[in-house]
């Protein structure tokens, strides 16, 4: 594989997904892929970071003094490891046929158009009215919905399932994202609980003898 | 040993006693001292902002000369500076100059040839020729005196269809617009205020309040028999709490509305014309404990140039706005001290002072303008007039006194953009959070800057197009001759 292609197969997955999630699952090489997906992943948080810094003033309500870049990667890491977990554990209870890596990789490669769009759109919202500022929702609009159909796409080749089992199997999922959140706040609020109880038998302990 | 140590206790013991007096001269200064001035700022924070008012002087009755006042609960001031006090339990109007030299005190009238009295009236209006209109509560009518004290007219409980038969005129409040129609706050009423024509009959409802129905309560509602729901709690809408009539005839009005907007601006067909464009909307605080609950507005005043000040009951504080929706500044309290209140009940402004009513102690506060609150005040007032230099330069002070104070910013930049200094005027709204404004300068920006750039563009892209033309032919034409001594 050419260095030329290697940089290319990403942008050609996004006019062509149908043809291209199925070369990336069947036909190239996984640990390519799971690299470009980190470098993927990694260019998106970038992006994030940017443009709660840069966005124009007309479109940025962020509060400048709680942007914190390491939180904005973290916005975006964690919501997809959390997605690719449930739709992974959905997916093999359903008879899917992706494994964890090739779910993973698939929802990497679906963020491309956050990037394509948000990138330029981050210095084209300093030179805008209020007036165009509609325009800037209607892109930001655009690069969500194509991200949408990539991942429906991208899921649907992954598990080779039919877009109707696809549909369900993504709705499920979001459910099962909402109860790895609880399941994940009660842990921790639980391990703080532990914590505190045993630091007040600790202290106790040391005030009494 | 033993004598250093008893040394060190009595260097000790020294510090300490000298700490104390500090101590004791410090929470002494501090007690003087006013309660900390803040507003809020565009992220809806409390900031720190200098005192915009300050209490001078406490009135008594015994001041003036007319003996306690017993639960006053109004106050208005004329065009030509007369302050008129509704001297509820004493039955009387007190009449003042406005550096509280009595003028006269008005306790009764001739009512068809007899002497006549007031009983627990609430409220009072003083017209533009200086016709007093008193809300007579206790006697459920309005009592209308000529500049003379001499009786024009009384407003009793109207006959109409729109009232039902069990219905108790106590007029509380009111206010008389400049052709004369009376404007009637009365308790019990949820309609809204009650319009009375010159000759005193009763023409219609104005301004409702809508109603706010709360969900929880709904559900129990809905889940209940017919017996259970006519012993229910009804949904009803808020009482009006106060009310004042600015120059031009609009109607301020206060409420009691928890959740809706408890400031309303009414035109003549009672709808709410308010403009609230400031960074929230105006109401009195916004950050406020929970259990403490909103603020309750029991009075407001409006005066020129659009600005209007409310009173909050439940803390005590006076908040002003400008047309606009822009909160000014906060002061007040609730407290002992001076220029906090216990019950405060009512507001108005002589000149630029400010007099706030307590009812229970009987007492009236002045407060009067710093530097900080003249310089606002004269911003505000020739932004109003149209006066942008003016204005400018007003709103740069009040930035130089107060940073947090963002919509000076705002004065600033719309003076600038005024002028046509569009590049400032971007930067100043940049500052003031005001994104409206903010585009406008900018499109004005951006298209004086196009106009400057577009002619070196078009000759650069020009130049670029016909040298990569004419490079290629050049290209072509080498390579046709390198290709030729082959051949």
């Amino acid at each position: 594989m050419n260095k030329e292609e290697l940089f290319k197969f990403p942008f050609y997955l996004t006019l062509h997904p149908y043809k291209a999630f199925w070369e990336l699952k069947y036909e190239r090489n996984q640990r390519t892929s799971l690299w470009i997906s980190f470098a993927i992943l990694a260019v998106l948080g970038f992006t994030m970071i940017l443009q709660s810094q840069y966005t124009g003033f007309l479109v940025n309500y962020n509060d400048p003094r709680e942007l914190n870049s390491f939180m904005e990667i973290v916005y975006v890491v964690v919501p997809v490891l959390v997605f690719s977990i449930a739709n992974w554990s959905l997916t093999t209870l359903m008879d899917g046929e992706g494994k964890f890596v090739e779910i993973f990789i698939s929802t990497c490669y679906s963020l491309i158009p956050l990037i394509l769009i948000n990138l330029p759109l981050i210095l084209i919202s300093n030179f805008i009215s209020l007036d165009e500022a509609s325009f800037y929702y209607f892109f930001t609009g655009v690069a969500m919905a194509w991200t949408l159909y990539l991942i429906f796409v991208g899921n649907m080749t992954v598990q080779q399932f039919t877009p109707s089992k696809t549909v369900i199997t993504l709705f499920l999922t979001v459910v099962a994202m909402g109860f790895m959140a609880f399941l994940s706040l009660l842990f921790f609020s639980l391990v703080q609980q532990i914590v505190s109880f045993i630091y007040t038998i600790y202290q106790e302990i040391t005030i009494r003898y | 040993m033993f004598n250093s140590i008893n040394k060190r206790k009595t260097a000790i013991t020294i510090f300490a006693v000298v700490c104390l007096i500090i101590g004791s001269l410090c929470s002494a200064t501090a007690v003087l001292a006013a309660p900390p001035s803040y507003n809020y700022n565009y992220w809806l924070e409390t900031v720190a902002a200098p005192a915009a008012y300050q209490a001078t002087t406490i009135v008594k009755g015994t001041h003036i000369g007319v003996g306690d006042f017993k639960d006053p609960s109004d106050l208005h001031v004329t065009e030509d500076q007369q302050i008129y006090i509704m001297d509820t339990g004493n039955n009387r109007v007190v009449v003042t100059d406005k550096n509280f030299k009595l003028i006269k005190v008005i306790d009764s009238f001739t009512n068809r040839g007899q002497e006549d009295h007031f009983n627990a009236p609430q409220g009072l209006f003083v017209s533009r020729n200086k016709h007093l209109y008193v809300a007579d509560t206790g006697n459920n009518r309005i009592v209308h005196l000529d500049e003379n004290g001499k009786l024009v007219q009384i407003v009793e409980s109207p006959q109409t269809d729109l009232l039902s038969s069990t219905f108790v005129f106590q007029p509380a409040r009111l206010v008389v617009d400049n052709a004369g129609r009376m404007y009637v706050m009365a308790i019990g009423v949820f309609d809204g205020f009650m319009e009375f024509n010159v000759d005193g009959t009763f023409t219609t409802f104005i301004g409702a309040n809508r109603v706010y129905v709360d969900p929880i309560e709904y559900l129990w509602k809905m889940l209940s028999t017919r017996e259970q729901r006519s012993q229910m709690v009804q949904f009803i809408p808020t009482e009006f709490t106060n009310l004042d009539i600015d120059p031009e005839g609009f109607i301020y009005a206060v409420n009691g509305d928890r959740w809706g907007d408890n400031i309303k601006k009414l035109n003549a067909q009672g709808s709410d014309i308010l403009r609230r464009n400031g960074y929230f909307r105006p109401g009195g605080d916004i950050n406020y404990w929970n259990q403490d609950g909103p603020p309750r507005l029991i009075d407001i005043d409006v005066t020129d140039s659009e600005m209007y000040s409310v009173l909050d009951s439940k803390r005590g504080r006076i908040f002003t706005y400008n047309g606009d929706g822009f909160l000014l500044y906060i002061f007040g309290g609730m407290g002992n001290r001076v220029g906090e209140f216990n019950t405060p009940i009512a507001i108005e402004r002589v000149d630029d002072d400010f007099l706030v009513l307590d009812k229970a102690l009987g007492e009236i506060t002045v407060f009067k303008t710093t530097e900080y609150g003249r310089v606002l005040n004269e911003a505000v007032r020739s932004y109003y007039r149209g006066d942008e230099q003016r204005s400018a330069e007003m709103f740069r002070q009040a930035a130089n006194m107060n940073a947090n104070l963002e919509y000076a910013y705002d004065g600033i930049g719309k003076s600038l953009l005024r002028q046509g200094e569009y590049k400032e005027a971007v930067e100043y709204f940049r500052q003031a959070m005001d994104r409206t404004s903010y585009s406008k300068a900018y499109v004005l920006y951006r298209k004086e800057v196009l106009r400057d750039v577009f002619p070196a563009i078009m000759t650069g892209l020009v130049i670029v197009i016909a040298a990569y033309v004419f490079g290629k032919r050049i290209m072509k034409t080498r390579r046709r001759k390198k290709v030729v001594p082959f051949e």
